[in-house]
């Protein structure tokens, strides 16, 4: 279980996250909704702890993660894996190797310095890229690959971690609907078929409420909504949005339809 | 449906060797490519070694001593009072007076050469050989080689650094500033000339300032990185710290050698965060 108590974060005068505090179960899928600038973004890098909080503390499994540091702490990032809006991606070097840093936190000095992965950690590279379909892809250079295809890279570098926690900072906002919906579908199957416990940022309602059983509003770094998408009524999006932002979402909730109930797995 | 759990530990001996059957590549460079790296890295460094014995180096060691006697006579300070300071204090302005007059003189010249040796400016490919050809010419030579060029012209002194700083700059310059021209975003340029403004006043007000901070802060990079190599200029003769510094080495004053080389990286080490202080906010502000 991973639990935020009172996680604060201010810049300068500039308060960006505010008092979270939050329970999320083993397994959970959920999705984090707000204007930009509400705090999403900022929430889930304080959790990787990318980011050090100014109050508060993060507790996993009983565990304060807040006071970790050198080994600890980055054992606790290949845990929580991330993936970004931009992929960040390493563009110079192939797909299998991106996708072989995901396991450069088990990996002792010399072997990480001279590129050395065992046959099993290779074998594994190219079975998460088959997973999400791009193993054909797996020695071409990662820069050569389309928006989605670097994405569900991305994906792959992750699961490399064997991750308990998946964070996807706006994983779809580069991406065109037909690409944002593999990535998306991804992300459900990894939940699913993995049981790995998935926090998302998302900029289109429509895709909370399609993947995410748990939706988390925030605004101006508060939390003003924690519920099932059924709970996510006019009044409550209003809130999280806003009274100006009325217009924008109503086409929120309509564009860009990624929704249906039943979404196909991935393929295999 | 082969496995698909994402866990180090599920892998088996199988899975590695059907991976494997399916792609080779993905498990390290074929054995050929590897042999090849293998045998040119020997190559190498087997010619390290026959050059190491082709030069001699065992000499370095065998002549330590002597380098002992040098360091040992260039920390005995004593004579201290006695040193020309004024000469030498004047003599090392001189050298940052040199680089700063040779480089600003070579950026003012280059900005009208950058813009014509730019392929976004002048689209005739034939005269923009030309113009590259002219700043392939000025860098060709180094500085140090213009230096003595322009000593034997001009005589000893400062004039002659001046002249080989400008000559050298002027080239390295002009083609830098040409391909941060190139690299411009076009639509500005559009933006500019829809309104009906000429090509020149579309360039002055369109491209000049997306390249500008560009300019400036290769310029005092240039000036920091010259008040370096003038220091060289002078043992040619062409005036300032080096000039000094190769007299007291041809009498070995090795104490005031070592004082020159402190004077020298102490100022070099002012430039250095002066106009990297000047191009940060040059950046930012920009």
């Amino acid at each position: 279980m991973l639990e935020l108590d009172h996680l604060t974060r201010r810049f300068g005068d500039k308060v960006a996250v505010a008092h979270a505090s939050l329970q999320i179960q083993d397994g959970e899928m959920v999705g984090i909704i707000g204007r930009s600038g509400a705090g999403k973004s900022t929430l889930l890098r304080l959790i990787n702890r990318l980011i050090e909080p100014s109050e508060g503390r993060i507790i996993a499994d009983g565990r304060d993660v807040t006071a970790l540091a050198g080994a600890e702490l980055r054992a606790w990032r290949a845990r929580t894996a991330m993936i970004f809006q931009q992929f960040n991606l390493v563009s110079r070097l192939d797909v299998l190797t991106n996708v072989l840093t995901g396991r450069l936190n088990r990996m002792s000095g010399p072997r990480v310095l001279l590129k050395m992965f065992t046959q099993a950690e290779r074998a594994l590279a190219v079975r998460a890229l088959d997973r999400l379909g791009l193993a054909e892809v797996a020695l071409n250079r990662a820069d050569a690959l389309s928006g989605g295809q670097q994405q569900r890279v991305a994906i792959a570098r992750a699961l490399m971690q064997e991750p308990r926690i998946l964070l996807a900072d706006e994983p779809i906002a580069s991406l065109d609907p037909l690409n944002a919906k593999i990535v998306m579908d991804a992300l459900a199957d990894i939940n699913r078929r993995d049981g790995i416990t998935v926090l998302t940022n998302l900029h289109t309602l429509d895709t909370a409420r399609a993947y995410c059983r748990r939706i988390i509003g925030m605004s101006n770094g508060r939390i003003v909504f924690d519920g099932a998408p059924e709970d996510l009524t006019e009044p409550a999006v209003r809130a999280i949005y806003g009274e100006h932002g009325a217009e924008q979402i109503d086409e929120r909730i309509t564009s860009t339809s990624l929704a249906g109930a039943n979404m196909p797995a991935l393929a295999r | 449906m082969s496995d698909t759990t994402i866990r180090l530990d599920t892998i088996t001996a199988a899975d590695i060797a059907a991976t494997r059957a399916r792609l080779p590549a993905a498990f390290g460079a074929p054995l050929r490519s590897r042999a090849l790296r293998w045998t040119v890295g020997l190559l190498a460094l087997s010619y390290l070694l026959y050059l190491h014995w082709l030069f001699d180096f065992d000499r370095v060691f065998t002549n330590l001593p002597r380098v002992w006697v040098i360091v040992r006579l260039m920390v005995d300070w004593s004579q201290f009072a006695e040193w020309d300071h004024a000469e030498l204090l004047r003599s090392m302005a001189e050298t940052v007076a040199m680089a700063y007059l040779g480089t600003t003189l070579a950026a003012l010249v280059a900005v009208p050469l950058g813009f014509l040796g730019a392929r976004n400016v002048i689209p005739s490919r034939v005269f923009r050989f030309l113009t590259r050809r002219i700043f392939d010419g000025c860098r060709g030579l180094d500085q140090l080689i213009w230096a003595l060029v322009f000593v034997r012209a001009v005589g000893l002194g400062p004039i002659a650094g001046v002249l080989a700083i400008f000559v050298a700059d002027l080239g390295v310059l002009a083609k830098m500033f040409a391909e941060a021209i190139e690299t411009t975003e076009r639509k500005q340029l559009d933006g500019v000339q829809a309104t009906g403004a000429s090509r020149i006043a579309a360039l002055r007000y369109a491209v000049l300032p997306q390249v500008l901070p560009v300019m400036i802060s290769q310029t005092l990079y240039q000036i920091e990185s010259n008040s370096r190599e003038a220091t060289i200029l002078g043992l040619v003769g062409a005036g300032g710290i080096g000039l000094r510094l190769s007299e007291r080495i041809q009498i070995n004053a090795w104490d005031q050698v070592a004082y020159i080389i402190v004077l020298i990286m102490i100022t070099v080490a002012l430039i250095d965060s002066l106009s990297k202080a000047l191009r940060i906010r040059l950046i930012r502000g920009a």
